[in-house]
């Protein structure tokens, strides 16, 4: 991935106080109350998290043997199956597959692997013509942007925005009203599908027993991509896979669920190998690519069970961090929680060190995943490297030592917490300390902190209860 | 040979009762929330009629159809309608030109292979004589539904229906007619799939 090696810190103060940044959080607190409906309605929301939970890590202790067997399945069904090591591979594999099949204009659905490996810039140099077809990333290519949020990539922008682009891209009378500005998108890109040679789509989850690839659209672009050009090639993450049909239908009940509120998405797309001889339309060829970049790493790791995420963007529309500073921040594709912890275990922990501390470890994140993944605690193993890797700014790893043996030691903590209690008198009020000075007022613009009691908890517990 | 396929813990209690309801109720109800408009039960033989009136109330003049819809009568009835059934076989060879005359085509008309009532959805299995572009092109696509067809949810019907993956190189399963809300999150109907969904159901 291409990625801005600034600080999360200088990307996020870029963005606060924006229009932009107001947008993400009306979009994000929407679709949070848009999901809470859903899931209330839902009588068996929470059984079928915990069986998603179950069959996802199934999933990740038996990768190799379920993509074994996923793999005969593709060539079984009658298509071809690649499995690419890394970015340049996958790359590689698309260009040649477009190349000997002639395909010179391509379309494609939305795929966040395929932003990964910035495959559109790579096709774009052997002169092939790619065309973003799911709304939001139409756009995104349109305005020469990057999505803004995994799932709703144009939350950023607004009618107006859109209304320009349109104007001045294709060439439209300007109009900023939403239900015109669909249409004039519909009918351009109608065009493009029917005459594309190729359609590269995203898999949302893969079937093992059946070589099948999911995906889910609300628009039917996923549907049209799939169908109408001779070649379909599907690209998937190595850990976006399940056992068999009944093991997907459970991840496909929580998914939009989680992500928009739906109950299912307008199209669940499932494709199992090319079209059949007797089919009357579809795809002549279908391949399917399976990537790794760097997943077999998080795999071997204590962040493995974050490869179990089913991408539907739920953390990242709860998450407090999210929500104030947007997608752009993190510097990637995958933003958010669950991009705080991919990131570093895909790119690697320079610089995206940084990423696990926009956190406030609050766990909003892993208690509306639908796959009730840990995300916290793996935010907390991330800081844990990152120290032991020596990457805190020195007055930090200073402090904490010093603060690590004041603990530890039980005479050192019994004069710090009478210390504490002094030290705070001048700039507590009624119990209260309300302003801190220095870098502190930033703690205490939003909260007051109690001050430290004259007396400890021990040395009230030793008079009042014995030794 | 093939390797034997690793599978997630079976459990007794996986899918729990959900309270009895009247699954074509709710089916009903769910998805003209989902801006389905939901015709009938009829009985087998009020489809045709059914179909013919929904095409001419939004002035269909071409369709294209399932060769193998649930019930009899109904192209006879369309045609009796002057709505013009076009061929939908896409042949690999002319496929480009024969599929950029499909911009015209207002219809489509299909069958459904069951119906789930939680989310008001249809399951299309397609293949010989079953075009997907179907339900995909025409601005409308009007479903025929076995009311006995219709189950509750998407995970009954996929644990009572193992292996359906198999039969078929593309099924679908459609909640609605095509909409997107990437515009400042309003949800807008009629993006790249049709913009009207009618189901007839029938007994």
């Amino acid at each position: 991935m291409t990625s801005r090696p600034v600080t999360f810190l200088s990307r996020a103060e870029a963005i606060l106080g924006t229009r932009e940044a107001q947008s993400v959080d009306q979009g994000m607190r929407h679709l949070t109350e848009m999901r809470d409906v859903a899931v209330a309605e839902f009588p068996i929301m929470d059984a079928l998290r915990d069986r998603a939970r179950v069959i996802r890590l199934h999933a990740l202790a038996n990768l190799d043997r379920l993509l074994s067997h996923f793999a005969d399945q593709v060539i079984e069904q009658g298509g071809e199956i690649h499995f690419a090591a890394d970015a340049e591979e996958a790359n590689e594999v698309v260009a040649r597959i477009l190349e000997a099949t002639g395909s010179r204009l391509v379309v494609k659905s939305k795929s966040m692997v395929t932003e990964e490996i910035e495959l559109n810039a790579h096709l774009e140099r052997r002169g092939i013509e790619v065309v973003e077809t799911d709304l939001g990333e139409f756009i995104v290519q349109l305005a020469g942007d990057t999505p803004s949020h995994i799932v709703t990539p144009i939350v950023h922008l607004d009618r107006h925005d859109i209304g320009a682009l349109f104007a001045e891209k294709l060439g439209v009378v300007e109009t900023v009203d939403p239900t015109e500005l669909n249409q004039i998108a519909r009918d351009h890109l109608r065009q493009i599908f029917l005459r594309a040679d190729a359609g590269i789509s995203g898999v949302n989850i893969a079937v093992a027993e059946s070589g099948s690839v999911i995906t889910v659209t609300n628009e039917g672009n996923g549907r049209l991509v799939t169908t109408a050009p001779r070649v379909h090639i599907a690209l998937l993450g190595m850990e976006r896979i399940v056992s068999r049909w009944e093991d997907a239908s459970v991840i496909l009940e929580v998914l939009a669920r989680s992500a928009t509120g739906q109950r299912l998405s307008t199209y669940t797309n499932v494709v199992t190998g090319p079209r059949r001889d007797a089919d009357e339309d579809g795809p002549e060829q279908l391949h399917v690519v399976v990537i790794d970049n760097g997943r077999s790493q998080i795999l071997g790791s204590d962040t493995a069970e974050i490869l179990a995420c089913i991408r539907c963007g739920a953390c990242l529309n709860v998450c407090p961090v999210f929500r104030t500073v947007g997608g752009h921040a993190y510097g990637t594709v995958y933003s958010g929680p669950v991009g705080s912890v991919v990131t570093p275990g895909l790119l690697g922990m320079e610089p995206w060190w940084e990423l696990p501390y926009a956190s406030t470890l609050c766990g909003a994140c892993e208690e509306i995943c639908p796959i009730r993944i840990q995300i916290p605690s793996m935010l907390l193993k991330l800081r844990a490297r990152a120290a032991a890797e020596g990457r805190l700014p020195g007055w930090l790893e200073r402090g904490i030592r010093r603060y690590t043996t004041t603990v530890y030691t039980p005479t050192k903590w019994e004069r710090a917490k009478r210390l504490a209690h002094w030290i705070t008198g001048p700039i507590s009020r009624d119990g209260w300390i309300r302003r801190l000075p220095g870098r502190g007022s930033g703690w205490t613009a939003y909260r007051d902190f109690p001050r430290p009691a004259r007396e400890s908890f021990n040395t009230w517990w030793r008079f009042n209860r014995g030794s | 040979m093939v390797a034997t396929l690793p599978r997630p813990p079976a459990v007794p209690e996986l899918l729990p009762d959900l309270e009895a309801v009247d699954v074509v109720g709710l089916f009903r109800t769910r998805a003209q929330g989902e801006s389905v408009v939901v015709h009938g039960p009829v009985g087998r033989h009020g489809v045709p009629r059914a179909v013919a009136g929904i095409a001419a109330g939004h002035g269909c003049r071409a369709y294209m159809a399932w060769e193998d819809l649930p019930v009899p009568g109904v192209t006879s009835a369309l045609t009796g309608a002057g709505v013009e059934r076009v061929e939908h076989r896409v042949p690999n060879e002319m496929r480009i030109p024969h599929q950029t005359e499909y911009q015209g085509l207002d219809l489509g008309v299909t069958g459904a292979d069951a119906g789930l009532a939680e989310s008001g959805s249809l399951v299309l299995l397609h293949g010989e004589g079953r075009p997907r572009m179907a339900s995909l092109i025409p601005e409308v696509h009007i479903a025929i539904l076995d009311a006995n067809l219709i189950e509750r949810t998407l995970v009954h019907w996929a644990h009572r229906h193992p292996g359906l993956v198999f039969e078929t190189a593309n099924m679908v399963v459609v909640t609605g007619p095509s909409r997107t809300a990437d515009i400042e999150q309003q949800v807008r109907l009629g993006v790249h799939g049709p913009r009207h969904l009618h189901v007839v159901l029938f007994r």
